[in-house]
């Protein structure tokens, strides 16, 4: 390489420092006193992503015992017990077991193993009602619950995650096996996050160990062609 | 009679870049199966060697920025690599680690040899599964390091996503760490030690030298264009030390047996496996 190229060289160098000083100089975000606060909600969203309106969750319950019925909504053939038969829909009871039977001599994991398997529970070893609360458990979105999606990252997450948003508190603390045809219902983004991943695992592997176990082979052969010949 | 010119393939940084891919690679790995397993009796016993689960992560997390580290110096090393002046010949010529249409022609030749029609392709300096062993870095390390950060400050990524990304984060990190773990202990661990033209191991990436008789049977075009431009007598060079190669054989040996062993009891214990 000659004396030109590293002068050519040092020059680029140089130009690339002041450009990353400059950018610094531009880029850099404003500082707090130049905040232009339009309203309360567009400083909230400075700092998490979701939109901070909950108008969806807002159902306050019946006054009347909250026996949501809707009748095509059926969740299974056999329903526990007559009175919770009648509960058809138990997603905002105050005390989501309410009528069913044997409810307080059983396990959580009895009755709902699939939500026994998210890495709270596996791996950080959380129980149910370090989350769920005390007896009643009230369905997610019960208007009171703590788990109710208007403040669950306060009442709930925070109290391990300091610091806990909203937007934190989207995460899906049950998640679905990513594989499964109720994960692409309910969950694609993770449903085709995993089948990509497969696809990318599956080829990679079936391309290279038979390559690698065949090209071992071949040379095998040649090798011991070559002792023949010694 | 024995061989005893050796020509150098490879630099002192890039023996050094990939001595630190590998030590840190090896460290992920097995805090990162400690992790993953944690539910059995086997990984509580790999997390117990670095003091804990806890620990485990600790060190996993203070490694992954050590690798992000040396991944964005291995770039600015590569800006420095490049021939600015010549940049057609630096990134396309036959030295370079991009991929080519040569490359899929030694590949269909490749595969033609394999079932025993035709003859061996006359590889270059780098082989296309060479090529792949290097830019397969460039794809899983950006996306550990990523989904990784992310992991580590969950509350900080929620500044500006919805918390289901990190689900999303955490299955990606693991599908990908799988990845990463069985190509690395399965194929490249293969390829370097265990097939005949490299048993009982292929010193290049230590010694940075390779033997020229083999050199020539397994690369012929590079070694004829190192002879046509006469710069073989250049880049010749001495053989390690005894007490060096002793030095690398014992580190590399013992690194396959922590990959061997990380591996097996993987599949082993694959059942307790949760990507979710
Ligand atoms: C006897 C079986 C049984 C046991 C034991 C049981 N549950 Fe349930 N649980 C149910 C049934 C049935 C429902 C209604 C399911 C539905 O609507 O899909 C339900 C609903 C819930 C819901 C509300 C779901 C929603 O959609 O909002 C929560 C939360 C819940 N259970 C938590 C728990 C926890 C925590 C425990 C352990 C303390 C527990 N359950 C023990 C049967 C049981
Ligand atoms: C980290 C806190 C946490 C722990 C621990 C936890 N849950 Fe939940 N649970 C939630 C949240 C948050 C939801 C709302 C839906 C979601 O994020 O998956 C939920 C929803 C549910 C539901 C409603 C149906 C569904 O899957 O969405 C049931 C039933 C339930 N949990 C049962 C359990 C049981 C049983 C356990 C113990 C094995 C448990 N939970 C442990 C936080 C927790
Ligand atoms: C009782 C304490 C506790 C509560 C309450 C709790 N968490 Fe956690 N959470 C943990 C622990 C401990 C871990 C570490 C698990 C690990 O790394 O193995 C964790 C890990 C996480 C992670 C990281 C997952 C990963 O794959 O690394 C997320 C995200 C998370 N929690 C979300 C939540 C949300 C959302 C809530 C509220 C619904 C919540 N947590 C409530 C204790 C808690």
């Amino acid at each position: 390489m000659n004396e030109n190229y590293f002068r050519w060289r040092q020059r680029c160098l140089i130009v690339l420092f002041i450009l990353m000083l400059a950018e610094l100089i531009v880029v850099t975000s404003t500082v707090f006193s130049q905040e232009e606060v339009a309203s309360a909600i567009r400083r909230y969203k400075g700092y998490e992503s979701s939109t901070g309106y909950y108008e969806e969750f807002e159902v306050k319950p019946n006054r009347i015992r909250p026996f949501v019925g809707v009748s095509e909504v059926k969740k299974s053939v056999f329903s526990y017990s007559p009175a919770a038969s009648e509960v058809r829909v138990r997603t905002r009871l105050s005390d989501s077991h309410y009528g069913i039977r044997f409810y307080e001599n059983l396990s959580c994991q009895y009755c709902h193993p699939a939500e026994a398997m998210d890495i709270h529970t596996t791996r950080a070893n959380l129980s149910c009602r370090q989350c769920h609360g005390a007896e009643p458990i009230a369905s997610i979105e019960h208007y009171y619950s703590s788990l109710n999606p208007i403040r669950k990252h306060a009442y709930v997450c925070s109290k391990c995650h300091e610091g806990a948003s909203a937007s934190f508190a989207s995460y899906i603390v049950h998640e679905p096996a990513p594989g499964s045809p109720e994960a692409r219902k309910t969950f694609s983004e993770l449903y085709y996050a995993y089948w990509f991943m497969m696809f990318l695992l599956t080829v990679t592997l079936a391309f290279f160990i038979p390559h690698s176990f065949l090209v071992g082979l071949r040379e095998l052969i040649k090798q011991i062609g070559k002792w023949r010949n010694q | 009679m024995i061989e005893t010119t050796v020509i150098k393939r490879f630099s002192l940084s890039e023996r050094l870049f990939h001595f630190l891919l590998m030590l840190s690679f090896l460290i992920q790995s097995a805090t990162g199966f400690g992790r993953l397993f944690i539910n059995s009796k086997w990984g509580e016993k790999v997390c117990y060697v670095f003091g804990g689960y806890e620990n485990a992560s600790l060190i996993h997390h203070f490694v992954g920025g050590i690798m992000i580290a040396g991944f964005l110096l291995h770039i600015i090393f590569l800006l420095f690599k490049i021939n600015w002046l010549d940049l057609r010949q630096s990134l396309f010529g036959p030295d370079s680690l991009i991929p080519n249409f040569q490359d899929i022609r030694h590949l269909s030749r490749q595969i033609r040899w394999l079932f025993g029609v035709g003859d061996h392709p006359r590889f270059d300096r780098w082989t296309y599964w060479e090529k792949f062993d290097y830019w397969g870095v460039f794809w899983g390390l950006p996306l550990l390091a990523i989904t990784g950060i992310m992991l580590i400050y969950p509350l900080w990524t929620c500044r500006f996503a919805p918390g289901w990304i990190l689900n999303v984060a955490a299955l990606l990190h693991r599908a990908e760490a799988i990845l990463a773990v069985s190509y690395i202990f399965i194929v490249h661990f293969f390829i370097g030690h265990l097939r005949p033209a490299s048993f009982p191991m292929n010193e290049a990436m230590f010694s940075g030298n390779v033997v020229l008789g083999q050199a020539t049977e397994e690369k012929p075009a590079w070694i004829e264009r190192l002879k046509m431009k006469g710069a073989i007598e250049k880049i010749k060079a001495q053989p390690p030390s005894q007490w060096f190669r002793v030095i690398y054989y014992v580190f590399g040996y013992s690194s396959i047996l922590l990959g061997v062993y990380l591996l097996i009891n993987g599949i082993i214990y694959s059942r307790y496996i949760r990507l979710h």
